[in-house]
């Protein structure tokens, strides 16, 4: 049996002569290497939950947190779905309202500073909402979940509540009132036919709390 | 019985062989030194915006509360930043503008190693402080960033390497072959091999990648468009041609781009696919450090190729020996299909005294 074809890279060539590693360094490498490529590839393996990730995840979860590999890589996936941003409105000490959104195109800028305050707000949709309780009789389907109806979480509250702070903070504001806004994509055909990406169709809105600075 | 043992005999020998090969051969770091240019220049880059809003993210009343960070894993001790330490502006202002001289530093290779481990640190701990700020853009720095530390990615193009020739009057020498060098580039590659099949599968749990209808819901998303391309709502086929083409090019890439024939063109598609999602998405940032892990899979005769502009780096590798000019020879997937005689000639050509 020959060995395997050659493919390209270092791997076709022969180690230069004296500059290689001794076999017990390479060994000891090797076991490093595959370590760390066995947390890489665990690491989305495990995002969602699978069978195997969940048994083998407390092992490697120390060594992903502390280098920052815990990432899914699921970019754009399972389907890229619609924006979510956050449209706030302060109330200051003297009553009037100011308001406002993240991210604002206009005053966010560069383009990667949007895109900071836009991950602001993604990030409070994804987090996991408060779900309903589970059905009294087995067998029967969980209810259809309302996203204009969905509760906050002890999480997305806490997290909320954090941005309300830095605003009020920010803008000395008595309160302030957060709403998570969803923004709908419209179908090719519609927008073939004429219809804006921004038709009022399209946007769907639920308050996260009107906050002034005191724990949910 | 023989022939089972012999079979798993010859199997762990070659699995053995390949893998020494795979990982430990002495590689040129001219391509590990050109990611740390780029990588160095886009973690600049990314810090360096963080300065317009750092008290908004950063400080004692930033959009994310250490409390509601530490929320996200509040079992998990090994999440860590040293801002949860900085407490007054001015040591915020101090460790931020420490930071972005270490990367500035990183990018133009001075003190090269040693900048290369700051720079992980450092962009660990702006990441796990502001965990609700953060994309994929952030996943790909400090990946960069983590293998840039394993090599010697400051022995070429470098100020490093500048000081280095000086002190010791060789002008010409290149930096010799590297375990190391190759080990970085092995780890980003692979680790990339690992993104882009994660990515592909993961998309195939989505409907809508798999009815080829995916692209529309990232060109059309108003909050992302930067490019206004929604003229393709009247070319459904094309849409679900690149929604499929995407698809199966993140999916395959991982083996794909190992064949000589095959990276090249792997290489090339994911040009369009990340300057794509760019331009039309606004996420600049993002495509642009992809491309830069995309950038390991480019031989290091290429780079030197590319960036010297004598070209003679394949002759200064010829005078370090056959082994390493074949090596180099071996590394050139993307001028393979085009140049392959012209190699088999440079390498027939006597060489300089001393080869």
């Amino acid at each position: 049996m020959s060995t395997p074809a050659r493919t390209s890279g270092p791997a076709a060539a022969e180690p230069a002569q004296g500059r290689g590693w001794r076999p017990a360094v390479r060994a000891l490498v090797s076991v490093a290497i595959l370590w760390h490529l066995a947390a890489v590839v665990l690491a989305p393996l495990s995002m969602p939950s699978t069978i195997l990730g969940d048994h083998l995840r407390p092992v490697f979860q120390p060594y992903l947190s502390a280098t920052y590999l815990d990432h899914g890589y699921k970019f754009f996936a399972p389907d890229p779905g619609p924006s979510h941003l956050i449209k706030y409105e302060l109330t200051m000490a003297d009553g009037s309202k100011q308001k406002g959104v993240l991210p604002d195109p206009v005053e966010d800028r560069p383009r990667l500073f949007y895109h900071r305050h836009f991950m602001l707000s993604e990030f409070i949709n994804n987090l996991p909402p408060e779900l309903p309780p589970p059905p009294s009789r087995p067998g029967e389907p969980m209810p259809e979940l309302d996203w204009v109806k969905l509760k906050p979480s002890l999480v997305q509250r806490q997290f909320s509540l954090s941005y309300a702070n830095h605003l009020l903070k920010k803008f000395g504001a008595s309160s302030v009132t957060l709403v998570l806004e969803e923004h709908l994509i419209p179908p090719p055909e519609r927008v073939a036919e004429g219809q804006p990406l921004n038709h009022s169709s399209m946007y769907r809105q639920r308050t996260l709390g009107t906050f002034t600075g005191e724990r949910p | 019985v023989n022939l089972v043992g012999d079979y798993f005999r010859e199997l762990y020998r070659a699995a053995l062989a390949g893998w020494n090969r795979f990982w430990f051969t002495p590689s040129d770091v001219a391509t590990l030194a050109m990611v740390r240019i780029f990588a160095g220049a886009m973690l600049l880059y990314t810090h360096a915006v963080w300065t317009i809003g750092l008290d908004d993210f950063f400080g004692a009343n930033s959009w994310i509360s250490p409390e509601a960070a530490r929320a996200l894993q509040p079992d998990d001790n090994f999440v860590w930043s040293y801002f949860w330490l900085i407490r007054s502006p001015a040591a915020l202002w101090a460790a931020h503008i420490a930071a972005l001289v270490v990367f500035a530093l990183l990018t133009v290779g001075l003190f090269t190693r040693f900048m290369s481990v700051l720079a992980f640190l450092i962009s660990v701990a702006y990441v796990n402080r502001v965990p609700s700020a953060q994309f994929g853009l952030d996943q790909i720095n400090v990946m960069l960033a983590m293998y840039l530390m394993i090599g010697p990615s400051g022995a070429a193009y470098s100020l490093d390497r500048l000081w280095a020739r000086r002190r010791q009057g060789r002008g010409g020498q290149i930096a010799p072959p590297s375990v190391s060098a190759n080990l970085a580039i092995r780890l980003i590659q692979v680790h990339m091999c690992v993104i882009y099949f994660f990515a592909g599968i993961a998309k195939l749990q989505g409907e809508t990648w798999w009815m080829g209808d995916a692209l529309w819901g990232a060109v059309a998303n108003l909050e992302y468009q930067t490019l206004d391309v929604t003229w393709l709502a009247k070319w459904p086929i094309l849409l679900a041609l690149i929604t499929h083409l995407t698809v199966f090019w993140e999916m395959s890439f991982c083996v794909l781009v190992w064949p000589r024939l095959t990276r090249p063109l792997v290489l090339a598609l994911a040009v369009p696919l990340h300057l794509g999602i760019a331009f039309c998405m606004g996420m600049i940032t993002f495509g642009l450090v992809m491309l830069i892990g995309c950038l390991s899979f480019v031989s290091p005769a290429l780079v030197r190729r590319l960036i010297e502009r004598r070209g003679e780096s394949l002759d200064a590798a010829a005078g370090q020996g056959r082994a390493g000019a074949d090596k180099l020879a071996e590394t050139l997937p993307l001028t393979a299909l085009a140049s392959r005689k012209q190699r088999d000639a440079r390498f027939a050509a006597p060489r300089k005294p001393g080869g």
